[in-house]
């Protein structure tokens, strides 16, 4: 029974996730474990790691999943991956460009294309090339949208 | 003679060859001193020594390193005090 054992509470010492809580989830020898919990997944060596008095009930090699509600349990945060797509940004458009745009009833080739781009919705992308006649609806819906964020 | 505001050590020299063989001097703006750490004095690794025009154009995760404590307290530094404050919470 060594004082790393499967299932010991830890604070990280070392790297990005310095300070935060773990749990030893399997020991690999007798210097490196692996742990998880308000961490990244990782193997670490002991050396990184300050044990504290806790201990929780654990499997060996207990999915993240698991270790997540052992840590609700005791009421500790729990890293999560963050998700890759991000956040989208209300695009800026000047207000003397738009007000022109909207003046516009028929526009050209060139500026249809210049607003579809701006949007850039493939759904209503595809209209505009297949069929000319909606194309002016298209850029009507377009022009609401970028305004619509700002108010 | 330089100039008055040139004499004044203010600005560092550098010697530069001219293509016609003649040395001139040109003066550039010093460097700030490096960053230290907070407790031990240490020059600290992963903080760049730039002009601050160009450290304020620099991204964020440049400028130091993505820890805690990160470009305050140099890495055995911030070990210690993070044990510190595990071994205190209890």
């Amino acid at each position: 029974m060594t004082l790393f054992s499967i299932g010991r509470i830890c604070v990280k010492l070392a790297g990005r996730d310095a300070g935060r809580k773990c749990v030893v989830v399997e020991a690999v020898d007798d210097r490196f474990v692996v742990v998880d919990g308000n961490v990244r997944r990782k193997k670490v060596n002991t050396r990184h790691l300050e044990p504290l008095a806790e201990t929780i009930d654990i499997k060996n090699k207990a999915s993240h999943s698991d270790v997540a509600t052992a840590f609700e349990k005791m009421g500790e945060a729990v890293w999560d991956k963050k998700s890759k797509k991000p956040a989208a940004r209300p695009r800026r458009v000047k207000k003397a460009r738009a007000a022109e745009e909207k003046s516009t009833k028929k526009p050209t080739k060139k500026d249809s294309t210049k607003v579809v781009k701006e949007v850039k919705k493939p759904v209503e992308e595809k209209p505009v090339d297949v069929s000319k006649e909606t194309a002016p609806e298209v850029v009507e819906k377009a022009d609401e949208n970028p305004v619509k964020p700002k108010e | 003679m330089p100039r008055g505001m040139y004499k004044s050590g203010r600005l560092r020299k550098i010697f530069v060859k001219t293509p016609g063989g003649k040395t001139t001097v040109q003066y550039r703006q010093r460097k700030p001193s490096a960053a230290v750490c907070s407790t031990c004095k240490k020059p600290l690794l992963g903080v760049p020594r730039e002009l601050p025009a160009k450290m304020a154009n620099m991204p964020k995760t440049l400028k130091r390193p993505e820890r805690p404590y990160g470009g305050i307290l140099c890495s055995p530094c911030t070990r210690k005090r993070v044990q510190q404050e595990a071994r205190s919470q209890k």
